[in-house]
């Protein structure tokens, strides 16, 4: 790596010897290096750690397609990684719309559970009582198999997409609830001294404090519930059989159609890949600050 | 308006005792009949064994925990009208800033919440932390950050300071140096402060008096008068009168050890 990064480690660790070595990646002060030279050095970073996945799932597809092709192994039980391809290109607007309607449900359940959980920890956080008269009610939700209701959901709200997002909705609204309630709860009790000693109000502490404290759990609670919202929707889906990738699915292993069934594996790995890349690229943004952005 | 002459802090067999959360352990009794006046103005050093209940003490005072028993008066009022006022400027052991905050934002923190204003760079300046500004806690070292906290607890011009150990992290250099600006902006001000530390000779360089405090629980075994002129300067060190008030903390520490 870069020759003034390299001094820096040097020199902490004779000065301090008690103290780690500074880790490659760990955060330098902002005037240490350039602007430009650090975003050279993360582009070079992100090209060295994608390079590696990148050779190996190659390796990977060329294997299977030669494996396939030498076998001669029947369409039907494994196609070929061309097969695949050319099902998603024949017809890419089949597994946009259903992508696309999967989608909308999971990422709206999410948003209304995420927001109802955080409000109901914030009424939690600031009181025990409430706490334990909320927590069983919170809890049944999670124990419960959302599978074993939403038959119910579809006789109360029809096939559409709103059974589908309350489905995302109830298997991602526990992890919000108990990490943000943790958050809230997690804060320097210094720095409330010292804001209680200004005279800060609860409004004051709320925001200035505790808002900022709880969303290093926050993130990990969105880390969870973000694929586990993407599977509430297509396993709804797949119970209803009326739209979205669960339907295609469905439909695609009805006609022994096995290239859409792994053009829609590939389309449904793409969007938990890309809706978790999303979350961990805010996190970094928003939490610069934590120690969890240090090494990861 | 306070009368003159009222004292800052005005503490009255005060005792505290934290309640034992566990069944099998008795409550904890930290701080047993306390007398403590702290006069307008006046700069007072605290100094005791660890656990002796200093925190303790300083928390009592900013109305940050309501004592068991005793009176305690702070500007003539509860501590925790007196807070309304935002009279107070809190140093804590721990530096407690905000770490998503810049250093200057950290300070503005204060202004923020009491909605008075002042010139950060000068604050951030007079002590000595102006090149970092736009660092974050972490990018700090320990000594830097206790700087940030006590350019945090004057920002809104509090007219008592509460210092607990503030220079604790600080190296014996650096220490020297901020006990220099600690007397220079005491000086400027002439604010009241009620100040904890563990160092003899910080204590009595610093102070008008010295209380000393028992171990637990904490009780107070003297209060000496330092005999030293203002403005004091690190000169006094050699003076007889220095070592004089340094041996006689020093006793009443022995002589209140557990
Ligand atoms: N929240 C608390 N609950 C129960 N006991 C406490 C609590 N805070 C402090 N104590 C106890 O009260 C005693 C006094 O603590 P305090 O922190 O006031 O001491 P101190 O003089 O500030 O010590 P130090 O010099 O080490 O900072 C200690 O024995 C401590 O264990
Ligand atoms: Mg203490």
């Amino acid at each position: 790596m870069n020759d003034s990064r390299g001094a820096l480690s040097a020199r902490d660790a004779v000065d301090l010897p008690g103290r780690p070595l500074r880790t490659e990646r760990g955060a330098p002060p902002p005037h240490v290096r350039s602007r430009a030279a650090r975003a050279r050095a993360v582009l070079a970073h992100t090209l060295g750690l994608g390079l590696a996945p990148a050779l190996l799932a190659l390796g990977l597809i060329g294997g299977w397609e030669a494996w396939v092709r030498l076998r001669d192994v029947q369409s039907y039980l494994l196609p070929p990684p061309s097969a695949v391809a050319r099902a998603l290109a024949d017809d890419p607007m089949r597994f946009i719309d259903a992508a696309r309607l999967s989608l909308t449900a999971a990422l709206g359940g999410l948003l209304v559970a995420s927001a109802i959980a955080f409000a109901l920890a914030v009424v939690m956080a600031h009181s025990r009582q409430l706490e334990r008269a909320l927590y069983p009610p919170a809890l049944m939700i999670k124990v419960t198999p959302i599978v074993a209701v939403y038959p119910l959901f579809t006789i109360w709200f029809g096939f559409g997409i709103w059974p589908k997002m309350l489905i995302a909705a109830l298997i991602t609204f526990f992890p919000m609830l108990v990490n943000a309630v943790v958050g809230l709860r997690s804060v320097d009790p210094s720095a409330l001294d010292f804001m209680r000693a200004l005279d800060a109000s609860r409004w004051q502490i709320f925001w200035r404090l505790r808002l900022p404290s709880s969303l290093p759990f926050v993130f990990a609670a969105l880390r969870i519930s973000v694929p586990l919202s993407l599977i509430g929707a297509v396993v709804a889906e797949f119970l209803s059989g009326s739209s979205g990738m669960g339907q295609l699915i469905l439909i695609a292993n009805g006609d022994f159609d096995t290239p859409a069934l792994f053009g829609a594996i590939v389309v449904l790995a793409v969007l938990g890949v890309s809706l978790t890349a999303l979350v961990s690229y805010v996190e970094r943004r928003v939490l610069f600050w934590h120690e969890s952005s240090v090494g990861t | 308006m306070t009368a003159v002459g009222t004292p800052a802090v005005d503490v009255r067999g005060l005792s505290h005792r934290y309640a034992s959360t566990r069944a099998d352990e008795g409550d904890l009794l930290a701080l047993a009949d306390v007398d403590l006046t702290l006069g307008e103005g006046e700069f007072v050093s605290l100094v005791g064994p660890s656990g002796c209940g200093k925190t303790t003490l300083l928390r009592i005072v900013a109305g940050l925990l309501a004592a068991s028993d005793g009176a305690v008066l702070v500007h003539g009022r509860a501590p925790a009208e007196a807070r309304s006022d935002h009279a107070l400027g809190l140093v804590t052991q721990d530096p407690g800033l905000l770490p998503w905050r810049s250093v200057a934002a950290n300070v503005r923190l204060a202004l923020d919440v009491t909605g008075r204003d002042t010139d950060i760079d000068a604050l951030l300046a007079l002590v000595g932390i102006e090149r970092f500004a736009r660092y974050h806690p972490r990018q700090l070292s320990g000594g830097m950050r206790q700087r940030v906290a006590l350019a945090r607890a004057l920002a809104h011009e509090p007219r008592l300071l509460l210092l607990d150990e503030p220079f604790g992290a600080l190296d014996e250099l650096a220490r020297e140096q901020m006990r220099l600006e600690l007397l220079r902006i005491w000086e400027q001000r002439r604010i009241s402060v009620l100040f904890v530390t563990h160092s003899i000779r910080e204590a009595v360089l610093l102070s008008d008096r010295v209380v000393v405090m028992s171990g637990r629980p904490g009780r107070v075994v003297d209060d000496v008068r330092v005999p030293l002129p203002r403005p004091r300067v690190p000169a006094h060190e050699e003076a007889p009168e220095f070592s004089a008030t340094a041996a006689r903390v020093r006793a009443a520490l022995a002589a209140g050890a557990p």
